[in-house]
């Protein structure tokens, strides 16, 4: 009954009631649209880190002296059980050249059995001289094209596809089988190992595996989680996402206030009514409840209409300025319909609570007298 | 019963202090049909609300079946009020949008009976006002006097011992005053509720079994 007599209530004033939806819808879509923009960025970012989450790299430690890591310590780290596939790596800096034109890149020098773990190929295969995708753009190289670096001829077998490391940048390496790096480079030690370990939850273990057989008597390697690096990203996009929904939210308090406005018209107006309703046996407390489920189907109505009128809002956006719409209704993304509608339903209360509260103190006398 | 004893009220409009009741001593049994007579601004309105605990006393006490309710919470007046008094008001009051069963029905809401057996008490109390096929009427599509019986069966729909009506037929024309006024005494009479009616009209004053009159704040005549 009492919901009854809310839902009547707000019919006596029928375009009020709806202006009052329609903030609510506004707020909670503007805050979940954002909000599925947000984690569709953020989720398109991280896509093109997808592959390399399992992996560590490992370092030598600089501020310990060390520049390099050997042959012995590579082989330590390949019998740890948690490393999948270790990719010890040397590089160096180096001139290429190529009819005429010159410059300067990182050359590494990787097995030629493990290039495929690391780098996808737009062109061409694995097996030789590899360039990256910018690289190849600023000489105009195909493959079968003959490069020279730092002096010696290579013939390129392989053009890396345009994408995203944190240890090498494909775009702009020139990668050369171990052999042939060593036939220009003569060094003897590795300036990185990739590893990749068999799943994302092993890699504490890896760490300290690591610590237990390499670092043993000193501190010779460090160890990078990519893990922590993308945790990072999202840590970031998170906060992003959050400062742009706080912005929609300045919507959801305007709404919030017209509410209230509207509440509070609403206890002057029907203020006799009160007074009966407290004459014939209704408690403060029936009173407060009352005006709070008033506003809590506006609320409850406006968070619905807005949830899901934000999957057409974040659609919009996501197809505007990400060109893809694929995560508008990913898990993730949802999460925020929740959350807005949650907020708007939440806003809606806090607002009638004032109004609801002097409605419930009228006194019983003094509100039938009201005039 | 009905005890009022010294009762003494007392407002402030501003700077002025008004006092609307000073020192009032009444009792009414149970049963019993009175009639406060006096005219406008003689305090009549204020005893009838003291009695009906929607106001308390600035003094005095007021004593209903034996509970001096100057010692009760809100909502233990609250409790009072919607289980043991009935009220009738000139101006009805009636809730807008709800129809004359849902008007009926609504102290029996608040009280927490269940759905269908205030349907058929709020059913059988419009039948006994005489306004049966008129349930589902809107207030505003009723006449005035139907008006006032839909707020005479709801001031009776917790089966209250006592009915508190304030110048019940002040709005209406002299017939439906008659119906008004015909139901009123009926109850009195075959039910037993308690009456207490204040009205400054003296032709209401046969249908109590006595009068009680009042001018600035005082009884000045009781028979």
């Amino acid at each position: 009954m009492l919901i009854e007599l809310a839902l009547r209530n707000l019919a006596r004033t029928k375009v009020r009631s709806t202006l009052a939806i329609i903030g609510i819808v506004i707020g909670v879509m503007a805050i979940s649209s954002i909000g599925i923009f947000g984690e569709s960025l953020k989720a398109v970012i991280l896509e093109n880190f997808k592959d390399v989450a399992n992996e560590v790299i490992i370092t030598p430690n600089y501020i310990h002296g060390y520049t390099s890591i050997d042959a012995r310590t590579v082989r330590k780290i390949e019998t740890i059980p948690f490393a999948e596939t270790v990719i010890p790596v040397k590089s160096e800096s180096a001139l290429v050249e190529y009819r005429g034109k010159k410059t300067y890149v990182t050359v590494y020098g990787i097995d030629v059995r493990k290039t495929k773990d690391l780098f996808e190929l737009e062109r061409g295969t694995y097996k030789g001289c590899l360039v990256g995708s910018k690289i190849a753009d600023f000489f105009k190289l195909r493959v079968g094209s003959r490069i020279t670096v730092a002096g010696k001829d290579f013939r390129v077998t392989g053009i890396i596809k345009e994408g995203a490391r944190f240890d090498i940048n494909p775009n702009y390496a020139v990668i050369l089988p171990l052999r042939d790096f060593d036939r220009v480079f003569n060094d003897k030690e590795y300036s990185m190992v990739i590893v990749k370990v068999r799943s994302i939850d092993k890699i504490d273990a890896f760490k300290k595996a690591v610590d237990k057989i390499v670092n043993r008597k000193e501190n010779k390697v460090s160890v990078f989680e990519m893990k922590m690096i993308i945790e990072r990203i999202k840590n970031v996009f998170g906060k992003v996402t959050l400062f742009l929904m706080a912005i929609a939210g300045v919507s959801l308090l305007v709404a919030g206030i017209s509410i209230l406005n509207i509440m509070l018209m609403s206890t002057i107006e029907r203020t006799k009514e009160i007074g009966l309703m407290r004459a014939i046996g209704a408690y403060r407390e029936t009173i407060l409840k009352l005006f709070l489920t008033e506003a809590l189907i506006l609320g409850l109505v406006g968070s619905a209409v807005g949830g899901a009128l934000s999957f057409l809002g974040g659609y919009s956006i996501d197809i505007l300025i990400l060109k893809t719409a694929k995560y508008v209704f990913a898990p993730s993304s949802i999460v925020y319909v929740f959350l807005g509608i949650a907020f708007g339903i939440l806003t809606a209360l806090i607002s009638a609570m004032y109004p609801a509260w002097k409605a419930s103190k009228l006194e019983p006398i003094e509100a039938l007298r009201y005039e | 019963m009905i005890e009022l004893v010294d009762v003494v009220k007392k407002y402030r409009i501003g700077i002025h202090e008004v006092v609307a009741l000073n020192g009032v001593s009444l009792s009414v049994r149970d049963g019993e049909f009175v009639v406060i007579m006096g005219p406008s601004g003689s305090g009549k309105s204020t005893l009838l609300h003291l009695i009906g605990c929607l106001d308390k006393p600035t003094s005095g006490k007021v004593i209903i079946d034996g509970l001096d309710t100057s010692k009760l919470s809100d909502r233990e007046l609250t409790e009072l009020r919607r289980d043991k008094i009935g009220f009738v008001f000139q101006q009805y009051y009636l809730i807008p949008t709800l129809t004359a069963l849902e008007n009926v029905e609504l102290p029996m809401v608040f009280k927490g009976v269940p759905k269908e057996k205030r349907h058929s008490r709020a059913e059988e109390l419009l039948e006994l006002v005489g306004l049966k096929g008129k349930e589902d009427r809107k207030p505003k599509e009723l006449s005035g006097g139907e008006q006032q019986r839909v707020a005479i069966a709801r001031a009776l729909a917790n089966e209250p011992s006592i009915l508190l009506c304030d110048e019940p037929t002040g709005n209406l024309d002299t017939k439906s005053g008659k119906v008004v006024m015909d139901i009123i005494k009926r109850l009195n009479v075959e039910e037993g509720v308690t009456v207490v009616l204040v009205t400054h009209d003296p032709s209401l004053s046969d249908y109590g079994d006595r009068v009680v009159r009042i001018r600035d704040g005082r009884i000045i005549h009781a028979d």
